[in-house]
């Protein structure tokens, strides 16, 4: 039976950052892994705040989070922290050969997969939409059967977004697929990872690149960091820009896989299929995990725990009943305004934030479960990610920064 | 300005509606139907989709369950490609009356309705998800039958012997002269256009609008629409019907299609017929009842939650409700109010639409000379797609897409579709995954002209009816019927408007149930489509 320094729940961005940072605390950290998180969702951008409480566009993410509300968990966390995290992801991305563009003063913009813009902080070199803005024609291009990502409708909203003084040409790329089944962005990035594959896309692009032009397309450009994106765009000559896609989501994957490569230079155990099922109590404390494996649970000891088991997608949260919402490891306590009056807005896309989306782990400034009256509930037990009440991260674009933001002060504390 | 005319022209497309004009033109009176919105937009496809066996009205109304069984007969044997043929079961479970079981068994048998008595082992084996507190089971033949399909199937064989149809026209005056009905005046809900219909006889089919319709006319016609809520879970819960056995209340049936089940139902007598609206109270009540027949029933992730107005006519006194008569009735206003040249029908249910067209065309069609017999339980709706051309599209489709698809589009169009995928391979992708609905389907049934909005494409092919409930075939069926609707017709085809407005009208279902497995979806669906797509736009 192994013991550890601090115990991470949860495989997805939050705890994989709570791992890193806690290894760079010099402590020994096991991570329990169950899935793979929102990373094959969320296209690996590090939204921190796109839009405030009235639905207005954030031009300045820094300014923005100082003036959230007291339930946000960036009131919680404080700028310090987040602006520290910030800088804490891009050392590591960086220094697995994968930077990524922004800082928390700016926003950064990304085209989306059907061609509106979008707000995020940290992108990566490959999804700067922003270069868009600049340029005099935008080349769009589609894939013959890929699924997913229709080019003219991309052209059409991107029009309405940037303005009719550019020029839109569609270009559609022939992969040559012989098989039966639709086509994803995976299937055509690892096309575009074999040489041949690379070859014949460069060809049947190559013509309408030039200056003042920008190449967008969708997440293809390779399984593996930047390779293809800085081979292609030395090639072209001119900007090259992937746009956010449906799942599965190549970037995100990218990310998730330089993440696993720096836990790994920092040797942090991984353990893979380890779904938590209980926590081990004493007095005021946590002292191990159960977890397992179809056959038996094993037990993981440590000092310190951080739950990022996700919200309501993930299923860190549950609600199985109107009310009845939980945190499902340790049974922290959970904030929940499920009153009918308010816990859905009747509009999907509305104007203002959805209650239940704001549901989860009520906590105070160190991240630690509180009760009702504000007392810590387990002294070793932090939370980070979208376990945390309070936001409603759909609504204000902020998932990964908050997960980033929560990992980096949940594993320093 | 008069721009149409017709000898009969019927209000309403719902399956009252549809069955008239199908009847009518079978018998040779040139009739033609308009429908304010898309065809099948209220009770007749919110509702729980059961055809009847008889077995509920056996009891208190004799006579509806004798039509019930034959119009049941009748229908599985024309409507075989709408038609779910499985059979039902009614459940006593502990605590139910045990008294209602005898007067039940005598009044099926009373009225030609087979009753079999299943011990608990077989009713088990057979239902295995049944509560374990079941004390009697009986095997009735219910069946399911797909309410889009079946009146669009009444609609194309109407078509072949001459009927027409006009969808998002709307009646807005009715013009009368000397005592007679002359025209009518319509608004084109999509061009706006405003414009007259001349006609001998006006019939109003508006089931719960019947008397906004009636109104129009200067007459007075007590429909009291009765809202039904009903609840759709992602999988087959069971493989028949399920009915509880006792005196007919809320929530008591549960009826499986395709890959889904549907429990309703609630009756609440509303003033506005277009009140939809679900509570948290109403879902409530139908989970506790339907508990009662499937224990577990809360563990299974419901798709949404839906409500329709029953048009029940309530004659002048009496009670509206559940008590109100599911019979129906036809009101000649020559002889009842002095105005010629107006009918109306009313009340009624689903699956005896057939006869009630019958009986009340067996009266208008005199009044035309028309001596013709009815000869609507005759004929199938639809010819069946040939097993050739099955057989042919099976190189090109997902097979197990091939049935249902045949089902769907029918024997003109389905060879079509096929045609294109076998031209145009980038067409055989999978829009739908759910409902197995390819990208030549959306194709084609985007072309149709009654198809404005992907919703219009949904009700013709199921399209986002199905577990993911449009999250994944929002984005690409509004890419790819966008693209055609923007050469039918001005302002038509904004893509990302449209695919928002078909996210909206799923999430209207999906807000009263959102607890449970529901949260998980809703927020991938948001994740998805606010966060990825920033549906809103920069806004920069």
């Amino acid at each position: 039976m192994s013991k550890s320094d601090v115990v991470v729940i949860g495989n997805g961005f939050a705890g994989l950052m709570s791992a890193l940072v806690s290894a760079d605390q010099g402590k020994k950290v096991t991570l329990l892994s169950y899935g793979a998180g929102t990373f094959p969702l969320n296209s690996g951008v590090i939204d921190v705040l796109g839009y405030d409480d009235s639905g207005k566009a954030v031009a300045n993410p820094a300014q923005a989070v100082s003036a959230v509300a007291d339930e946000h968990p960036y009131k919680k966390i404080g700028t310090q922290a987040l602006e520290e995290s910030v800088k804490f992801f891009q050392d590591v991305v960086a220094a697995e050969g994968f930077p990524y563009v922004g800082s928390l003063n700016e926003q950064q913009w990304l085209v989306t997969g059907v061609g509106t813009l979008k707000p995020s902080c940290l992108v990566p070199e490959s999804m700067q939409g922003s270069k868009c803005f600049e340029a005099s024609e935008i080349v769009l291009v589609g894939i013959k059967g890929l699924k997913d990502y229709y080019v003219d409708m991309v052209a059409e909203n991107l029009a309405k977004e940037l303005g009719n003084d550019k020029k839109y040409t569609v270009v559609t790329v022939d992969p040559h697929y012989q098989g039966a089944r639709d086509l994803t962005t995976k299937d055509v990035a690892a096309w575009m990872d074999t040489e041949a594959g690379y070859a014949d896309f460069v060809s049947q692009v190559k013509g309408n690149a030039g200056a003042g032009k920008v190449i967008l397309v969708p997440q293809i450009l390779g399984l593996k960091g930047n390779v293809v994106y800085k081979k292609i765009v030395a090639e072209l000559g001119c900007p090259v820009v992937e746009t956010t896609a449906m799942p599965p989501s190549v970037n995100g994957l990218r990310l998730r896989d330089v993440l696993l490569s720096a836990l790994k230079k920092k040797g942090i155990t991984v353990i893979e299929n380890a779904k938590a099922e209980e926590a081990v109590i004493e007095g005021s404390k946590a002292v191990a995990i159960k977890a397992g494996g179809e056959v038996r649970l094993q037990t993981y000891n440590a000092d310190k725990f951080i739950v990022a088991t996700g919200g309501f997608y993930s299923g860190g949260i549950t609600m199985r009943d109107f009310g009845e919402a939980k945190e499902v490891v340790f049974g922290l306590p959970v904030e929940c305004d499920c009153v009918e009056e308010r816990w859905v807005n009747k509009q999907l896309f509305s104007d203002k934030k959805q209650t239940f989306a704001k549901t989860g782990v009520r906590v105070d400034a160190t991240l630690r479960g509180v009760n009702e009256s504000g007392n810590v509930v387990l002294e070793n037990v932090y939370v980070a990610g979208r376990n945390l009440s309070g936001y409603d991260f759909c609504f204000e674009h902020s998932g990964n920064g908050v997960a980033l933001a929560s990992a980096y002060k949940a594993a320093k504390a | 300005m008069v721009k149409d005319k017709a000898t009969v022209v019927v209000v309403g497309g719902g399956a009252t509606g549809v069955g008239i004009l199908r009847d009518l033109s079978m018998r040779g009176i040139d009739a033609l139907l308009i429908e304010k919105l898309d065809m099948v937009n209220g009770a007749s496809s919110r509702y729980h989709g059961l055809l009847h066996s008889g077995a509920r009205y056996a009891v208190r109304d004799q006579e509806a369950a004798k039509e019930c069984i034959e119009e049941n007969t009748i229908l599985r044997r024309i409507g075989k490609s709408c038609v779910e043929a499985i059979s039902g079961m009614f459940v006593q479970v502990e605590g139910d009356d045990p008294d209602f079981v005898d007067p039940w068994v005598k009044g099926c048998a009373e009225s030609g309705i087979k009753t079999r008595e299943l011990s608990k082992e077989e009713a088990w084996s057979l239902e295995p998800n049944l509560s374990r507190k079941l004390v009697r089971a009986f095997e009735v033949p219910d069946g399911a039958i797909d309410g889009f399909r079946m009146s669009w199937q009444n609609v194309q064989s109407a078509v072949r012997y001459g009927g027409r149809y006009k969808t998002y026209t709307e009646l807005i005056k009715i013009n009368i002269e000397s005592g007679a009905v002359k025209s009518i005046t319509v608004r084109d809900n999509v061009t706006k256009e405003e414009y007259d219909i001349e006609c001998e006889i006006l019939v109003n089919a508006a089931g719960p609008w019947a008397g906004k319709v009636a109104q129009m006319a200067g007459l007075d016609c007590s429909v009291s629409p009765s809202k039904g809520t009903l609840i759709a879970f992602n999988q087959r819960i069971s493989n028949r019907v399920v009915n509880r056995l006792r005196k007919p209340s809320n929530g008591d049936i549960f009826v499986p299609h395709g890959s889904i089940t549907i429990l309703g139902t609630s009756s609440i007598t509303i003033p506005d017929p277009e009140d939809t609206s679900t509570s948290w109270e109403e879902v409530e009540e139908l989970m506790k009842t339907g508990e009662g027949v499937f224990e577990h029933l809360r563990d299974y992730r419901i798709l949404r939650v839906f409500a329709g107005s029953r048009p029940l006519y309530v004659p002048k006194g009496a009670d509206g409700g559940r008590n109100a008569s599911r019979g129906f009735v036809t009101l000649d206003h020559e002889k009842e109010d002095g105005l010629k040249g107006m009918m109306t029908i009313c009340g009624g249910k689903f699956t005896t639409y057939r006869l009630m067209a019958e009986k009340f065309c067996d009266v208008l069609a005199p009044k035309l000379g028309n001596t013709a017999k009815c000869r609507t339980a005759e004929e199938d709706l639809v010819p069946a797609v040939s097993e050739a051309d099955k057989k042919a599209a099976r190189q090109y489709f997902p097979s197990y897409g091939v049935n249902l698809a045949a089902t769907r589009l029918g024997t003109e169009k389905f060879p079509e579709v096929v045609k294109t995928l076998k031209e145009n391979p980038e067409t055989r992708e999978v829009l739908c995954e759910c409902e197995n609905v390819t990208m030549a389907e959306v194709m084609r049934i985007a072309q149709e002209p009654t198809s404005h909005s992907v919703a219009d494409v949904r009700r013709r092919t199921r399209l986002g009816m199905g577990t993911c409930q449009g999250n994944y075939c929002a984005i690409r069926s509004a890419a790819i019927a966008n693209k055609l609707f923007k050469d039918k017709l001005e302002g038509c085809g904004d893509s990302l408007s449209d695919m928002k407005n078909f996210l909206q009208a799923r999430w209207k279902g999906i807000t009263p149930v959102m607890a449970g497995k529901t949260l998980r979806e809703a927020e991938m669906t948001r994740g998805m489509y606010e966060v990825l797509f920033n549906v809103n736009g920069g806004r920069r």
